[in-house]
C-alpha cells in the first residue's frame, strides 16, 4: 500500500503548494460561477451574467477572475462545486438553476460569501428567498403562452405537456398551466417521464390524445427536443416552445423569456454586491415577467398555421 | 481549514454508508446495488418527516427503519424468489425511485428553515462561540462513531459471527443448523439501514433532498471500502469498520482536492472511475503476490 500512500501524499502536497498562491487585492474580484448543467438557456444566462458585470466595469480577464464549474445535472457534484468555491473563499458565488443555488446557499451560509442565483423558477419553494442570497427568477409566462396558442389554434381543446418527474421546476410550471388553462378553454394532458430514454414512447402516447404540445423549460425534455419534433411533425401536430432556442430548432412559436437579459439583470445585481453598494440580503429577488414572442415562420407554414395579424407586430421570426 | 472540515464532514457521513457496503460487498460477497436507492430513501423519509414537524432524531430512526425494509425487500427477492444478487439490487433500486418521489412529494424538497440534528436549540447552545464552526462536524462524528461501535458489537455476537461466515464458508453456517438465506437477509437489512442513516444525515447537512442524489452512491461506497481495507491490510489490529471510515475520508479528500485545484467538475466521474480502477488493480496485485508466496 506504499504506492497508494505515495500517490495520496503527492496529491496533498501539490494541493498545499497551489493553495498558498491565492491572494487578491481590493479592486480585483474572484467569483465562483456554478451552473447545474450544459443547456442552451442556462448558457445564455451565464453569458448574460458576465455581460451584466462587464457593463458595471467588472470585466473578466481584467479585474475579474471567474472560476466556472458545470455540474452536468448531478446533485452530488453541485455540493462539491459549492464547497470548493467556499474553500477558495471567493468574493461571490453565482449559481445557475435551482439545485446549484441550494447547494451554494448551504455551503456559503455563515461564511460571509454572498450567493446570487439566476434561472430559479420558484425561490420561495426552494427556500432560498432569505439570507445572504438574492437573484432572479425565471417564472414561465404561462398566461401569454396560452393566449398565443388560443390565437393560433382557435379550435384546439387539449394541450399536451411532457415533463420529467424529477424536475421540480416543471412540476410548479404544470400547476400554473392547469390553473390557467380552463380560462382559455383548454385542458392539460400531462405525461411524466423519469429518464430521456422514456421520451419516444411517452411522446407517441401523448400525441394520440392532444391537439398540440407545449414545452416547459424541463432540462431532460428540452435536451431531447429533436425526437419530439420529429414525432409531432409526422402527425402534423404543432409544438410550442418556451424560449428562443427551442423555436430556432423547430418549435412553431413560443412566448419566452430572454435568458441573456435575465443573466444580464443578475450580473448587475452581482456588481452592486461586489462593489459593496448593497448586501445580498438587502436586495429582494427579482422576477422577469416581460415575455417575447418568437416564431419560426418555416415551421408555421409547413404545419399550415398562421399568426393572427394583431400578434405579428411583436413577433420575432427566428427561422 | 474550511476545506478540511468539509472533507471530514463528507467523509464521515459517507463512511456510515460505506460500512453498509462493507457488509454486503466484503462480508456477504453480494454486489448490492439497492444502495443507490436506499441512500436517497433515507433522505426522502427524513425531509418528509422533518418538514411535517417531526423531531429530527425520530426522523432519523424512521429513515433507518425504511432502509431496513428496503434491504429486506432485496433479500427476499434474492433468497425467496431466487433472483440473482445483482438483479435483486437493481430491482429494488429501480422501484425506490418512484417510492422516494412519493415519500418526498416533490423532486426537490428544501429544509433550510427546519429543525435538524444540526440546527436545534440544544446543539446551538452547546456549540456556540469558538466551537460553532465545528458544530456540524462534531455531531456527524458522534453519529458515525456510534454506528461504528454498534456494528463492531454486532459482528461479535453469534448472529454477527454467522454473518461473517456466510460469505466465506456457507457450509459452516448450514452445519450450524442455520439457514444461510436468512443470514444473508439479515446482512442486507443492516447494510441498507446504515445506508439510509447516511442519507438521512446528508439530507440534514445539505438541507435539501434531490431525487437524483443517490446516483453513484455505490461507487463511492465501494471505493471507500476498497481504499480502507487495502490500506490497513497489514494492520491486523485495526478493525475493518475503522479502515472503512479512513477509506471514506481519504476518498473524499482526493475528490475535493482534485476539484478544488484545477480539475473541472465535468471530468469528475472519469477521475472517480480511474481512481477506482487504480485502487482495485493495486489491491489485486497484492493479493496475487500473496497467493504465489503461499
Amino acid at each position: 500500500m506504499k504506492r497508494i500512500l505515495t500517490i495520496l501524499s503527492m496529491v496533498l502536497i501539490s494541493a498545499l503548494i497551489v493553495s498558498g498562491c491565492n491572494s487578491g487585492s481590493d479592486d480585483e474580484y474572484t467569483i465562483g460561477l456554478g451552473q447545474f448543467g450544459p443547456h442552451g438557456s442556462l448558457d445564455n444566462c451565464r453569458e448574460g451574467f458576465l455581460a451584466g458585470l462587464a457593463e458595471e466595469g467588472i470585466v473578466e480577464g481584467e479585474n475579474l477572475t471567474v472560476d466556472y464549474q458545470d455540474a452536468n445535472f448531478d446533485g452530488g457534484t453541485t455540493n462539491l462545486i459549492a464547497q470548493s468555491f467556499v474553500s477558495k473563499n471567493v468574493d461571490l458565488i453565482c449559481a445557475i438553476a435551482t439545485p446549484m443555488a441550494q447547494a451554494a446557499f448551504n455551503a456559503a451560509e455563515g461564511k460571509d460569501i454572498p450567493v446570487i442565483f439566476t434561472a430559479v423558477t420558484d425561490p420561495v419553494m426552494a427556500q432560498i428567498n432569505e439570507g445572504n442570497i438574492t437573484g432572479t427568477s425565471d417564472m414561465l409566462p404561462v398566461d401569454a403562452q396560452l393566449k398565443l396558442i388560443r390565437a393560433i389554434m382557435p379550435e384546439a381543446t387539449k394541450i399536451g405537456i411532457l415533463y420529467t418527474t424529477s424536475e421540480v421546476n416543471s412540476e410548479s410550471a404544470i400547476a400554473v398551466y392547469e390553473e390557467l388553462a380552463t380560462g382559455y378553454g383548454f385542458e392539460i394532458v400531462k405525461s411524466g417521464i423519469s429518464v430521456a430514454a422514456d421520451i419516444p414512447l411517452a411522446i407517441d402516447g401523448l400525441l394520440s390524445k392532444v391537439d398540440c404540445i407545449s414545452n416547459l423549460t424541463d432540462n431532460t425534455v428540452v435536451g431531447s427536443l429533436p425526437i419530439i419534433l420529429e414525432a409531432a411533425n409526422a402527425k402534423n401536430i404543432p409544438v410550442f416552445g418556451s424560449e428562443i432556442e427551442q423555436v430556432k430548432i423547430g418549435c412553431a412559436a413560443a412566448e419566452g423569456l430572454e435568458y441573456y437579459e435575465l443573466g444580464k439583470q443578475t450580473g448587475k445585481m452581482a456588481a452592486r454586491v461586489l462593489k459593496g453598494e448593497a448586501t445580498a440580503s438587502e436586495i429582494p429577488y427579482e422576477i422577469i415577467e416581460e415575455s417575447f414572442l418568437y416564431v419560426n415562420s418555416d415551421v408555421m407554414e409547413e404545419i399550415g398555421l398562421t399568426l393572427p395579424s394583431e400578434m405579428s407586430g411583436r413577433a420575432i421570426d427566428v427561422a | 481549514m474550511d476545506m478540511l472540515i468539509s472533507i471530514l464532514e463528507q467523509g464521515l457521513i459517507f463512511a456510515i454508508m460505506a460500512m453498509g457496503v462493507y457488509i454486503t460487498y466484503k462480508i456477504l460477497d453480494f454486489p448490492d446495488l439497492s444502495v443507490d436507492g436506499t441512500y436517497p430513501l433515507g433522505a426522502a423519509v427524513t425531509v418528509a418527516l422533518i418538514s411535517a414537524g417531526t423531531n429530527p432524531l425520530l426522523a432519523m430512526l424512521a429513515a433507518v427503519g425504511a432502509g431496513a425494509v428496503a434491504g429486506l425487500a432485496t433479500g427476499l427477492i434474492h433468497v425467496k424468489l431466487k433472483v440473482r444478487d445483482l438483479l435483486s439490487g437493481i430491482i429494488t433500486m429501480t422501484a425506490l425511485y418512484s417510492v422516494n418521489l412519493h415519500i418526498a412529494g416533490r423532486a426537490n424538497v428544501p429544509i433550510f428553515t427546519s429543525t435538524t440534528i444540526f440546527n436545534n436549540n440544544f446543539a446551538n447552545s452547546m456549540f456556540s462561540g469558538a466551537l460553532a464552526p465545528y458544530k456540524v462536524l462534531i455531531i456527524i462524528c458522534i453519529v458515525a462513531i456510534a454506528s461504528k461501535l454498534l456494528l463492531d458489537w454486532y459482528l461479535k455476537t453469534k448472529s454477527g459471527f454467522l454473518l461473517r461466515a456466510v460469505g466465506d464458508n456457507p457450509v459452516v453456517v448450514t452445519s450450524l443448523a442455520n439457514d444461510k438465506g436468512s443470514v444473508k437477509i439479515i446482512g442486507l437489512v443492516i447494510a441498507n439501514a446504515l445506508v439510509a442513516l447516511s442519507g438521512s444525515v446528508i439530507a440534514q447537512q445539505q438541507r435539501f433532498f434531490e431525487i437524483q442524489m443517490g446516483t453513484g452512491t455505490i461507487v463511492i461506497g465501494l471505493a471507500s471500502v476498497i481504499i480502507g481495507i487495502n490500506l490497513f491490510r497489514r494492520f491486523y489490529r485495526v478493525k475493518p469498520t475503522s479502515s472503512v471510515i479512513v477509506g471514506s475520508i481519504l476518498y473524499k479528500a482526493c475528490v475535493a482536492l482534485a476539484i478544488t485545484y484545477g480539475l473541472s467538475a465535468t471530468d469528475m466521474k472519469l477521475v472517480t472511475a480511474v481512481l477506482f480502477l487504480v485502487i482495485l488493480v493495486l489491491g489485486r496485485e497484492r493479493r496475487a503476490r500473496r497467493k504465489s508466496i503461499a
